[in-house]
């Protein structure tokens, strides 16, 4: 899927090397990760906020 | 609900509740990180060796097997290929003994700050040439001008006797001084070095196989 996710190469198998094989690095994962639940974190604040 | 106009950038519970996330989720993260790099970085076993398995840090024992260093398209750098067997300072060596005899190269290392000058692992500093792969330096092996200045048939014993007496041997610009480097840790160093670059660093340092062309064809310094 767009060279986003490339086969496995390295010596030792593991989730985060995995995440390292192409361009999709542990770094903008991390920051997905990280980020996507914190728009999660302002709806319902503002929900509250709301009430 | 009516949607009022209220601004969650200056409510308090919202900066509390993401610094939490943020917080406990680097710290699981950072455990795991911990967990996961632990698999990367145990040394295999003799066994393994045996076996043909490949780790990432081979056994103490590798020091008994030629170490070839080969480009791999899948991977795209060069990785350590583990040879056939090969004498140690014209012996094989016990699991034992090799990993006293790496034991005393790691501690000798320490000891004499190589890394004050060289570069191990990718630590260290480079005024000296780095020594992650060292042992595969072509300067070094049968016919290399490293070898031929100290007058010895094979790698390790010219290693050892240019680490013994590094100030009469012309090397580099910037030559090595005498650490007073005994024979017996003239040889750990020696395992050591050969251990470090059966190593698979992904490919650290790189371009090792293009500088060491560029020796061959007349260049001074392989790395």
């Amino acid at each position: 899927m767009f060279g986003l996710i490339e086969p496995f190469t390295d010596v030792n198998h593991s989730f985060f090397g995995m995440l390292n094989q192409g361009p999709l690095t542990l770094t903008i994962f991390l920051h997905t990760i990280i980020i996507l639940p914190m728009f999660w974190i302002y709806f319902s604040e503002k929900k509250r906020l709301n009430k | 609900m009516a949607n009022k106009n209220v601004s969650v950038w200056t409510s308090i519970p919202f900066w509390r509740r993401s610094a939490a996330w943020v917080t406990g989720f680097a710290t699981i993260l950072l455990i795991w990180l911990t967990f996961d790099t632990l698999g990367q970085i145990t040394m295999g076993t003799d066994a393994d060796l045996k076996n043909g398995v490949d780790k990432r840090v081979p056994a103490a024992t590798v020091i008994n097997y030629k170490i070839d260093y080969k480009m791999s398209t899948k991977r795209g750098h060069e990785v350590p290929v583990i040879g056939g067997k090969q004498l140690f300072f014209g012996k094989e060596w016990s699991a034992k003994e090799a990993a006293d005899l790496l034991h005393l190269g790691k501690l000798t290392s320490q000891a004499k700050n190589c890394m004050n000058c060289h570069t191990l692992l990718g630590n260290g500093a480079y005024y000296a040439p780095d020594l992650t792969k060292a042992w595969l330096d072509p300067a070094w092996q049968n016919g290399g001008p490293l070898q031929g200045m100290t007058g010895k048939n094979t790698v390790e014993e010219a290693m050892a006797e240019f680490l013994q007496h590094p100030s009469q041997y012309p090397t580099h610009a910037r030559m090595m001084p005498n650490l007073g480097i005994t024979a017996d840790e003239a040889k750990g160093l020696v395992a050591f070095l050969k251990h470090m670059s059966s190593i698979d660093t992904n490919g650290f340092p790189r371009n090792f196989s293009k500088t060491v062309d560029q020796f061959k064809s007349g260049g001074t310094n392989a790395h």
